[in-house]
Formats: structure tokens, sequence, C-alpha cells
């Protein structure tokens, strides 16, 4: 069985709020292997969006092992963890997050331009092409709606061809037209770049294009659903 | 009171360290005026004579230029007026290990021994003191002590004379009216008497004399010490800005459930008043340590420059800490009100974001620019305005409108240098984040740019003009110091007092070998049209042969030289001619003695030896009025191939015992170059607090940068960026503020060059400087500038690259 891309053992994340420490994640098992995309059901403050962020390497658990490519984010120095978010990781979340005085090719550059990569204009302007934005190139963000912007995110997202994608609540803050847009993306990157994709999402049209589902309840798995 | 401790103090507390940094700008701000006004006015304010402790109320005095004649005496107390007359002869001791004390000559009715003040007496022990007197040992039987502030000698009138070698002579007269007596009928009688060239003044004439003297001298030191208190202002404004941005949805709230836009108002009008009088009583406290160490500065000043003064104690009344306190909560409210006024106009609706604000900002750059430019035009117009009541005032309001200017027109610097530099700055993602940050938050960073570009002009323009003037001294003393040995009498000599030489010693250097000429000059303190100067005379033929004194453009220096032997013709120097609004050819009556003389001003010539300015005259021609007139010092011209080191020598041996001093050519200009450095050195520190003050500034600007984009920041994490990047793109944009405020402070600063040389010390002094821009020492100092910049940059830079991505992701 080839090992999984993302691994998730017996993970529990706790917050100290002044004396009484607050758990947040209580004993996640999960793995996601290469092309997947895992979907994160369950209501607000569940867990999802701490989840994310152990998966990301952007925080790390109180106990167990968040695992990437079968190494532990928690034994990773700070360089390391800055190359792996540079050349593995990628992030879209909720409100695009896109810097409004950079272009909208420059947004889609910045991780190549973080990382001093080379040839990075015509890569960001590749992924633009992707996207079905190329034209919006020399855009500023606020000129583009909340769909088009969230495309863009993607872009930026996998312009690095990152193998593990963190999306939180992709579609939240979008359209019906503009999330079923941003939902095609995120099923061709799986298949086409072959990254494995987890999401967190309330959106029942999002879990349908999930090959996973895992619903947290209070910080917990409820239930894990293959498809 | 709630409201303001919710919304204002409680803020103010969180964020500490901004707040403590702009306390400091403008604690620094205040902290310069007060002690720049403190130390001016210990430093000069002592003109009182000290013998009026002593003889008590007066209420006329006596004055005549070249000295009164003893024989008045006998004319006024022989005037059927209730009145009493005092004679008085005023000239410096050297008392070992204690320096010099004034010694005043006064009628003790044939007192041999000397009187010495109480305080003088407590540090002079011994039944006889000895002194030097105008260079000569001299030695004395104390007698009592007289009351009296500070250190001061007295001698018997007639003692006085003769130590003094001024047979004949008096300083003034003083005139005290009976009680009882109608002063008016002893004025007019005591003007009947006197010969016409004599002066009857109000007691404090003098003093007000050198006030006046001092007042250019001490205008310009203020206005320089309010340039911190400008770049404070920046400061304020910009912080109580980034408090309206920070709270403008809590502002909606409050309007929302009723708050009246007078309350908001109030509200941040109080938070700049807190920051205001806290750092204003901060700066008293604070200038009144520094005064302590610029009085020194500021009376060797007015002791190498003007006239002979004494540092008082500093005096801190409760006046001078309300002023203070005063000022600091002025300029806050003053550069609060812009930003007070618009948290006012918030909608209750109103939920308008930072990038939407700074979009709206950067839509405005064209009205700034517009308005930089009407500003720039008013600030030409103000620069031809004529000084008012002797104040260079257009200057100051050019300068100022020219500061204003620059002001507006950062915006459109901001963005232009963003455009100019786009393709550069984006191969790298630190300057391309830090350009585009820049541009993005334009209103503040426009504001931090106009602070510390106001810093680096005033610095620029006061080092283009001190080096400019540095320039026009050297080469004036090229022109002006053409001897090779100058003779002047062994005894201190402040601004405007001329210790004679002693009589017969013109024979005695004319002896030895080696000297070809030598031009007596007689220098006279002198009263012109309540101003004081030197009347000089000198050997015009001795000037006109060997000297190159250089007279305004179009003057013929060979034929005006020529002209004076024999004749009542002067040459004045430039800033007594613009002073008095004298030009070549105009006839002016000067009192002379007991005459008063009309004289044609023959030329104007070059001069930076004093502000006041000289009217020289042939010796031959003084001589005539005042036959008794002492020269005062000596230019000696050595024939060719004569060895100067050996004339120099001979001539000391030959002069030992007269208590003169032989300094070659190359000792005066080193040591009028000293005074002249010296004199600058206060205002080099001004410079450094203004620079001090901006870079807190840059500090405070840059920490608030990061915190409101805190979650940029963390995002930049997200993507890839490492702490050590998102660290240099705040260092980054520092170096882009730092160069930004180089470019606009460059710009001005060499505007207001020119109104500081052409406009304020024109107008101030009455010289002409030459342009000399001191290249290297201003490329030097503005690449100093912008490494404390861009260390300004790094404390926010580390808190920038400490903060915790996923704590700060999902803010907003």
């Amino acid at each position: 069985m080839p090992q999984p891309r993302l691994e998730l053992r017996r993970v529990s994340k706790s917050y100290s709020d002044g004396a009484q420490p607050v758990e947040v994640l209580h004993g996640i098992s999960l793995a996601a292997e290469a092309g997947t995309i895992t979907a994160l059901l369950g209501r607000s403050g569940c867990g999802k969006t701490t989840l994310l962020n152990l998966a990301g390497a952007m925080d790390f658990p109180s106990e167990g092992e968040v695992l990437i490519d079968g190494r532990a984010t928690a034994a990773l120095s700070d360089a390391e963890l800055t190359a792996l978010r540079r050349t593995r990781i990628g992030f879209v979340f909720q409100f695009f997050q896109l810097l409004p005085t950079l272009t909208v090719l420059e947004n889609v550059e910045l991780p190549l331009l973080l990382a001093g990569a080379r040839n990075s204009a015509a890569t960001a302007r590749d992924r633009l092409r992707w996207v079905g934005l190329e034209e919006k190139a020399s855009g500023l963000p606020y000129q583009l709606s909340g769909g088009q912007q969230q495309r863009v995110a993607i872009a930026r997202a996998l312009v690095h061809s990152p193998d593990l994608l963190i999306a939180d609540e992709p579609t939240g803050n979008l359209d019906t037209a503009g999330g079923d847009q941003v939902l095609a993306l995120l099923r061709d990157a799986a298949t086409r770049f072959g990254a494995t994709i987890l999401m967190a999402t309330h959106s029942a049209e999002a879990a349908a294009i999930a090959d996973v589902r895992v619903s947290l309840r209070d910080g917990r798995i409820q239930s894990l659903e293959r498809r | 009171m709630k409201l303001l401790r919710t919304l204002i103090l409680r803020p103010l507390r969180r964020d500490l360290l901004r707040t403590a940094l702009t306390v400091l700008s403008v604690a620094l701000g205040v902290a310069v005026v007060v002690a720049i006004d403190l130390a001016g006015d210990a430093a000069t304010g002592s003109f009182r004579s000290s013998m009026q402790t002593l003889v008590g109320r007066t209420d006329l005095e006596i004055v005549a230029n070249g000295g009164v004649d003893e024989r008045v005496m006998g004319t006024l107390t022989g005037l059927p007026v209730d009145a009493k007359f005092a004679p008085i002869l005023e000239a410096q001791a050297v008392i070992p290990g204690v320096g010099a004390v004034p010694l005043y000559g006064a009628d003790l009715l044939g007192e041999s021994r000397i009187l010495l003040s109480k305080p003088l007496a407590e540090r002079v022990r011994g039944n006889r003191i000895s002194f030097n007197l105008n260079g000569r040992g001299v030695s004395y039987t104390a007698g009592p002590k007289v009351d009296g502030t500070g250190d001061f000698l007295v001698l018997d009138i007639a003692e006085a004379q003769r130590a003094l070698g001024r047979f004949g002579k008096l300083d003034r007269i003083d005139v005290t009216v009976s009680p009882g007596e109608d002063f008016a009928k002893v004025d007019r009688a005591v003007r009947a008497v006197l010969p016409a060239g004599y002066l009857l003044n109000r007691p404090g004439t003098r003093s007000e004399e050198n006030q006046r003297m001092l007042r250019a001298f001490r205008w310009n030191l203020r206005v320089l010490s309010y340039i911190s208190l400008v770049v404070g202002a920046f400061l304020i404004y910009n912080t109580i800005s980034i408090s309206v941005v920070r709270r403008r949805a809590e502002i909606g709230i409050l309007r929302a459930v009723g708050a009246a836009r007078l309350t908001v108002l109030a509200l941040f009008l109080a938070e700049a008043a807190l920051l205001g009088v806290v750092g204003g009583a901060l700066g008293v406290a604070l200038g009144r340590v520094l005064a302590e160490a610029t009085v020194g500065l500021i009376a060797g000043t007015v002791n190498a420059l003007y006239t002979t003064s004494r540092p008082a104690a500093i005096a801190l009344g409760s006046t001078e800490a309300m002023g203070g306190i005063l000022t600091g909560a002025l300029v806050s409210l003053g550069s609060a009100f812009a930003p007070a006024r618009e948290a006012m106009r918030v909608a209750p609706t109103e939920a308008m974001s930072r990038g939407a604000r700074e979009h709206h900002a950067s839509l405005r750059w064209k009205r700034g620019l517009a308005g930089a430019f009407v500003l720039a035009g008013m600030a030409w117009a103000a620069a031809q305005v004529d000084p008012l009541g002797g104040y260079p005032v257009g200057g100051y309001a050019a300068a100022l409108f020219a500061i204003g200017a620059s002001a507006l027109a950062a915006p459109t610097l901001v963005l232009a240098v963003n455009r100019a530099t786009r393709v550069a700055t984006r191969r790298r993602a630190e300057s391309l984040l830090a350009g585009r940050s820049l541009t993005a938050s334009l209103a503040r960073s426009s504001v931090v740019v106009a602070a510390l570009a106001t810093a680096i002009a005033m610095m620029a323009s006061v080092g283009i003009m001190v080096g400019s003037f540095r320039e026009t001294v050297t080469v004036w003393l090229d022109s002006q110091l053409r001897a090779d040995l100058y003779v002047r009498p062994a005894a201190p000599s402040a601004a405007g007092e001329y210790p004679p030489l002693p009589r017969g010693i013109e024979s005695v250097l004319e002896s030895v070998p080696g000297v070809e000429a030598v031009d007596l000059f007689h220098g006279v303190p002198f009263h012109y049209h309540g101003e004081r100067a030197t009347l000089g005379g000198g050997r015009i033929e001795i000037v006109r042969r060997y000297g190159r004194l250089r007279f305004l453009p179009g003057e013929n220096r060979d034929a005006i030289l020529r002209s004076l032997p024999g004749a009542d013709r002067v040459i004045a120097s430039e800033p007594f001619a613009n002073r008095h609004h004298l030009r070549a050819g105009d006839r002016i009556v000067v009192p002379i003695g007991a005459r008063n003389v009309s004289v044609t001003i023959a030329g104007i010539y070059y001069d930076y030896s004093s502000s006041q300015g000289y009217l020289v005259m042939d010796r031959a021609t003084l001589l005539r009025y005042l036959p008794d007139q002492p020269a005062t010092n000596a230019a000696i011209y050595l024939s060719r191939g004569a060895d100067a080191q050996r004339t120099a020598r001979e001539l000391e041996l030959r002069t030992a015992g007269y208590g003169v001093t032989v300094a070659p050519n190359r000792t005066l200009r080193r040591t009028a170059i000293e005074i002249f450095d010296r004199t600058f050195a206060i205002t080099w520190a001004l410079e450094a607090v203004a620079i001090v003050v901006a870079m807190l500034g840059a500090a405070n600007s840059l920490l608030a940068l990061v915190l409101d984009r805190r979650r940029e920041l963390g995002l930049l994490r997200y993507l890839g960026a490492s702490a050590a990047q998102v660290r240099g793109m705040i260092l980054t944009e520092a170096a882009f503020l730092g160069l930004l405020a180089m470019l606009l402070g460059l710009a001005l600063g060499f505007a207001l060059s020119l109104v500081l040389i052409f406009v304020v010390n024109r107008q101030s002094f009455g010289w002409t400087i030459q342009f000399h821009p001191p290249v290297a020492l201003l490329a030097g100092a503005m690449g100093l500038v912008w490494c404390v910049t861009v260390l300004a940059g790094l404390y926010p830079a580390r808190v920038a690259a400490a903060l915790r991505p996923v704590d700060v992701i999902h803010e907003e």
C-alpha cells in the first residue's frame, strides 16, 4: 500500500485559554492519498480550520503527529517548514486573501517570487490561463467578481504545483455559479496535477465532489465516508 | 469620560510602545524649544550692569562715541538742578584663577584701595589682589566689600583712568534726579550743556541695544528650535489618523447608538491633548536639563560675536513650564484637528475599510499636487517681502509654505517613485510588496515621508547655509587678513570691546627689522540710530596698497580707498549698510566725540566679522575728532624676503612689557574658523534632535503599518514567505521611506537653503553669502540618515516576523 501523502495520527489540539486548556481536536486519525479530495464537514467551531492548519503545517498538534509524505511536521525546522510551504503546500481561503495592491498576475506569481523561482511570470500566466482569467492579468483584485477572485486564489495556490492543497470554505463566499466554477477547478487540480486536496466546507455541492467526506463534531470524527 | 476611557485611553495603554514613541516625539520637540528659550534668556539676559546694584537707581545716562570728556562733569555739577552725576569707566580685569570680571571706575572720593563685590571677595582671599588689566599686571590693596550681584571690582575713577591709560575720559555719566526735582527740567538743563555729539539716554538703553543686537540671533535660534516641533506635529497627525482609521468601525457603532458628531470630535481631540500635555510636561523637564547643556554654547557665541555677557542661572518659572505644556498641547491639537474632523464625519452606517480609504486617498494626489504648486508660489512671493520690524517674517513664512508644499507633494512622489521603480522592484517579492505597501497606505506613508523629509530638509538647508557661509568666510578671510602679523592687547576681548594698545608702541613696531608697514587700527564702540556698531580708523593708504578689501559689485576699490584720506568719507561694511539702508554716495551724520560729523559713504565692503557692522575712516580723520583715541590693534606687513617667524620673535622681544600679543596670520584665520564652527555647533545639535524625532516617527509609523497589516503578513507566511523575508520586507519599506524622504528632503532643503541664505540671513544679519553647497558633507549626512531610517525599521520588522500566521489570517 502506498504511503499516504498526508496522514494525521491520533492528533489532538488544545489551546491554553488562561488557566483552563481548551481542547479543539481529540484523537483525529486521517489519511489522504495523492489526487484525492477530502472534504471536512461540520458546524462552525467543530475544529475544521484547526485541522486544516495542522495539515498545512501552519500549526502543530498538542498530541499525535501530522505526517506529510511520511515526515512529521513538528520535527521540521522553521526553514524546512518554509521550504515545505513553498514547494509542497498551497492554500485557498474563504475570503480569497488576495493582496489588493498587487495585480492579478502578481498575486498568482507571489509564491514563486517568495521562493525565488525563475520564469515566475510565465508560470503564473499559465495558471491564470488554466483558471480562465488570463485577460484579467493586469487588473487589480477589486475589479474582479468574488468567483473570479477565488479562481485567482486557486491559481495562486497551485502556481508552484503543490502536492497538497488546503482549502478552507473555498465556496463559502460565492454564489452558485461562482462556487460551481471553483469546484470544477478543484476537481481538475486533483485530476490534472495530482494534488491532494483537503477542504473544509459547509456546502453539499462541495462535499459532493469529494472522494472522502469526514464529518467532525466537537473536535472528533463523527463519520468517514468514501465514495 | 467612560467613552474616553474605553475608546481612547484603553487603546493607548494597549499600544504602550507606540504611545510612548508619540509622547517622546512631542517631549523632544517641546524640550528643544524650552531649552533654547531658557538658555537664551540665561545667556543674554544679564546685561544689567553690576554697578547698578552699587550706585542704586539711575534716571539718565550720558554717553558719547569715543568716550565722554570728564570736563563735562564740571559743567554738569554746576547746573542749578537737584541731581547727582556719577562718572563711570568700565573695563575687564583678568584675575588668576577666576577669569575675566568687570572692573568699574566710580567716584569713591579718592579711595586708594580696590573694592570687591561680596561674591568675588568669597573667592579671592588676602589683603592684596593682583590682576591683569589691558594685558598688564597690576596689584591693589583690597578695601571694603560691597553689595552687589556677581563678581566685580571697583576703583576710584581717577585711579581707574590712570590704570587704563584713559586720562580725562569716561565711559558714561549716570544721572540720578533727586526726589521732588522736576525730571523734565533736569533733562532740558543737561541737554542744553552737552556737546552736540553726546547722547542722553534713559537707563536700560544699553541693555535694549544689546537685546536688539541679539534679536536676530535669538529669533533665528528660536525658529530653528521649532523644527523638532514641526516634525513632531506631523507625527501627532499620523498617530491620530491611525487611531481614527483603526477605530472607524467603533466610531460607526458609536454614531449608530446615538453619539453626536461633536462627541466623536472631542474624543479624538482629547487623545491629542492628552498626548500633547504629557509630552509637553516631559518636554519641560527635559528642556530644563538641556538648557544647562546649551547655555554655555549660546553664551560663547554671544561673547564671540556680539557683546560681553555673563550667563545667569537658568530660571524655569511656572510661566515657562506652563508655556511648554501649552505648546505641546496646542501643537498636538492643531495637528490632530484634521483627522479628528474626519472621524466626526464617519456616518453611522459606514464601515469603510482601510483599503477603500487609502484608495480614496490615492485619488486625491492630484489635488495635493495642485495645492503644492499654490503653496510653492506663495513661498516664492513671501520670500520677496521686506523684513517687518526687523524680523525676516517673509523668510519664515516662505519656509513654512515650502514645507507645506512638500508635504502636499509627498503622495505624488510616493506614487511616482513607485511607478518608476515598478519593473525593478518586481524582481524580488520583498521589494515588490514593500513598494506596493507604501502606495497602498498612501495617506499614512505620505505623512511619514513628509515628516522625515522636513527634518532632512532642515538639516540639508542648514548644512548648505553653514557650508556656504563657511566657504564665504574662508574666502573673505583670504582677502581680509592680508597682513603677516597682528598685534593686539593681551586682554580678554569680547566682540564690541576694544582694549587699547599701549601708547608709543607704533614706533617700537616700526623699528623691528623686516617690518615694511604698520597699519594701526582704532576701534571705537559706537551708537548709531539706537544700534551698536564699530567706528574704525585705519591707515587707508596701507590698506589700499597691501590689502584686498572687497567691495560690492560695481564699486572701484582703488578709487574708493584713495578718496578717504583727508576727507570726511567712510567705508561701511555690508551689514552696517543693510541694517541702516545705506548706499554708496549717501551722506550720514555720525556723532563722534563732542561733534556731529557729516560723512559720505564712499563704498560698501564685504565683512563677516560683525553683524552690527563697521564704519571705517582714515585714521588721521578719526584722530582729528578723537585726538586721544588709542589704537586697538595693528596689522604688520613684512618686507619681501623677511622671515616671518624671526620677525615675530623679535617683535615679541621688543614689545615685552607692553602687554600685547603677536599672532601670525594663520593663527588668526584658524581662530576665526574655530569661532565660526563653535557658533554653529548648537545648530547641528538642534538638527540632530529633529532627525531623532523624525526617526521615532518612522519607527512609530512602521510599527503601525505592521500592526494594521497583520493579516497580510500572516498570509505571506502561508504563501511560503520565511520570517527573514517578512523582516526584509519591512526593512525594505523603511529603506523606501528613507529614500523617498531623502529625495523630497533634498529638494525642499535646497529651496529652504536659498530662503535661509538670500532672505533670512540677509534680512537678519545683512551679509551676502555665496552659495557653496558642501556636497561631501551632505552626502555623508544623507547616507547616515538613510541608515538610521532603516535601523528605525528593525523593531517593527521583528514584530512582523514574530506574528503567528494562524492567529492573524482569520482576523478582519
